[in-house]
């Protein structure tokens, strides 16, 4: 606990001279990550570390729907898929490999455009949430997600089952995005930037009323919080990262994508990061990320041997673990953070009134 | 002219006809008590001025002039019609201040996108508020329990909450449903007088739903009597207080009159 206070009040310390001084030095700490993963470690971690910026991604935009606003959606893997084969389809060159779609858009311009569809599909994904709660519109996005999937599997302009491939990088100028490492400069930044303005709405009037809704439904609308409106944009925020985290996947070296990328497995691994890290926790949520997106990838070539046919036993342990989150730490990592938070607040307070100068918050 | 009124208000649940045509008129800056026994429809009154519940066909509900009539829950509360619930449902997980300051939300400014494009304009406009929402805080005495989750408060300081989050809207007219339910005499007497000195203070006219009628008849200026979904009695708290057929809803035909006056001031 020492550490952390000390790091906690040095945070604070840096905060109260700028408000972004902070986010600057997490960005600066974590430039020279891929130089020290390939010193220490090797070049694909490298890799992972990009995935892990996008998982982040999707993992605070989801929680913005189902942590703020409470929400239960297991749709948002679908979104992820829309944003990524939409950037790739408008950026690929015409007459592809396998009859794909190509528009030969440039990359800044294919980025952008897929965002925005992605946010009008989240939209329609959110539309159920107008009518239904709980169990039964995690089965409506549910289904809306995999039918994308689905979608795109059975589609050969989209890919189908041999998947886009030769996908360009992103560049500027005649700097190309096209390594490990150039691109991890590209996603950490996304990923900082998305953390960032999840707690600018979560410190708005728009988070409050997300909140709101997601404490008591008909007190938020008693308040004057236009229910139906506050939840969709919920949907369609979370659907903005869920874009972008998608597009960048799509452009991420090696170029190619797959819609095995985009399963109900993968909406599993999503949804026990954001458990993990706890609801409605934005930082939880992200070391929900890290901590998940790095198991994952260490267990998937775990295989044991049953009468000498090899068991994966991978999805076993997640599905498994998820329904011990669920029962042991149902607030998550989060949790844990927000008492930490909670104790610092009140010695703070208590020693302010002792000594005579409380003030208002 | 009435702030707020009714017509032929209705409103059935399949076969049970919780409202049955009851027409009300509230005048501005009056204390308007609603009373009546158990099951009377009191609650689904509030909730269909409210917009929560919609009425039925051929209902008219008038605030400040405008048709609010089948409106929903938000356009009813932006125009400055705000309530307390009975059972409070306060954001129990939001900080005491974060209570108050989504009541004050239909007077936002900036646009729900706002924190994406003008995260300046934000933080300086919810600077503002909230310093205005903490002096409400100051006046109601939670101040200094602004931070902690409004679900760790005590009972009493839940209904003072209750009361600040409905008057952080800055509404023209304050429903109170049961403000008193659960408190004892002595805090339900402070928590009447806080009530009327926000009326006061804020300029309110206020609907007060309460079964503690010793509450009602000291506070009110005039009482209507709801039974079974229906009107049977309006007027000041002396002539309600004496119409029999209120006595009848009350306490049955059966009562002798002493016993009656010994409930009424008890």
């Amino acid at each position: 606990m020492g550490i952390l206070s000390f790091m906690a009040d040095f945070i604070d310390s840096l905060a109260k001279r700028h408000r972004l001084l902070p986010w600057l030095l997490a960005y600066a700490l974590l430039l020279p990550l891929p130089f020290v993963l390939t010193i220490l470690f090797n070049e694909y971690l490298i890799d992972l570390a990009n995935r892990i910026c996008l998982f982040i991604l999707l993992a605070v935009g989801l929680n913005i729907v189902k942590g703020f606003c409470g929400q239960v959606t297991v749709g948002h893997i679908g979104l992820y898929a829309i944003g990524a084969v939409t950037s790739a389809v408008l950026s690929l060159e015409p007459g592809g490999f396998g009859g794909a779609l190509g528009f030969g858009w440039p990359i800044w311009a294919a980025i952008p455009t897929a965002v925005l569809v992605t946010a009008f599909a989240g939209l329609i994904i959110g539309l159920p949430s107008v009518r239904l709660e709980g169990a039964y519109l995690a089965l409506a996005t549910l289904g809306l997600g995999e039918s994308v999937r689905i979608f795109i599997a059975v589609t050969p302009a989209l890919g189908s089952s041999t998947g886009l491939m030769m996908i360009p990088a992103p560049r500027i100028g005649s700097f190309v995005f096209d390594s490990f490492t150039s691109y991890y400069y590209l996603v950490m930044t996304a990923a900082i930037t998305g953390i960032y303005f999840s707690f600018s709405i979560l410190r708005s009037a728009t988070g409050r009323a997300f909140q709101a809704i997601r404490e008591d439904t008909i007190a938020a609308s008693v308040n004057g919080i236009n229910v139906v409106k506050y939840k969709l944009l919920a949907f369609v925020l979370s659907a903005i990262y869920a874009g972008l985290a998608g597009a960048l996947f799509a452009h991420m070296p090696p170029g190619y994508l797959h819609h095995n990328n985009f399963t109900v497995i993968e909406m599993v691994t999503l949804l026990l990061m954001v458990v993990l890290g706890g609801i409605g926790n934005v930082w939880g949520g992200v070391i929900g990320a890290i901590v998940v997106a790095i198991a994952y990838d260490q267990t998937k070539d775990l295989v044991f041997y049953f009468m000498d046919r090899p068991i994966v036993f991978q999805p076993l342990v997640f599905g498994l673990s998820m329904v011990l989150l669920v029962l042991f730490m149902p607030r998550g990592i989060g949790g844990w953070i927000e008492d930490f938070q909670r104790n610092r607040r009140f010695v703070r307070r208590s020693e302010e009134r002792l000594s005579g100068t409380a003030r208002n918050p | 002219m009435a702030l707020l009124e009714t017509r032929n208000l209705s409103k059935s649940f399949g076969g049970l006809q919780a409202i049955n045509n009851v027409s009300l008129k509230v005048e501005p800056n009056t204390v308007h008590g609603l009373i009546g026994p158990n099951g009377s429809g009191k609650s689904t009154f509030f909730n269909l001025l409210t917009g929560v519940y919609q009425p039925d066909a051929g209902s008219y509900i008038e605030f400040d002039n405008i048709n609010v009539t089948g409106k929903p829950a938000h356009y009813i509360a932006e125009h400055g019609l705000s309530r307390t619930f009975q059972l409070l449902r306060l954001y129990g997980e939001l900080s005491v201040l974060d209570n108050v300051l989504v009541g004050y939300h239909p007077h936002t400014k900036y646009s729900p996108f706002a924190p994406f494009f003008n995260g300046a304009e934000v933080r300086r406009q919810d600077k503002i508020v909230k310093d205005e929402m903490f002096e409400l805080l100051e006046f109601i005495g939670l101040a200094e329990h602004a931070e902690i989750p409004a679900a760790e408060l005590s009972g009493g300081q839940r209904r003072l909450l209750a009361l600040g989050r409905a008057i952080a809207m800055r509404p023209k007219m304050l429903l109170l449903d049961e403000p008193g339910a659960g408190l004892s005499p002595v805090n339900v007497d402070n928590l009447m007088a806080t009530i009327m000195t926000l009326k006061e203070r804020y300029k309110l006219t206020i609907v007060v739903v309460e079964h503690i009628l010793k509450v009602v008849m000291s506070t009110c200026d005039t009482i209507s009597v709801l039974d079974h979904g229906q009107k049977i009695s309006e007027g000041t708290p002396e002539f309600v207080k004496n119409d029999p057929a209120v006595i009848e809803a009350y306490l049955g035909r059966e009562m002798a009159d002493e016993d009656i006056r010994a409930a009424m001031d008890a």
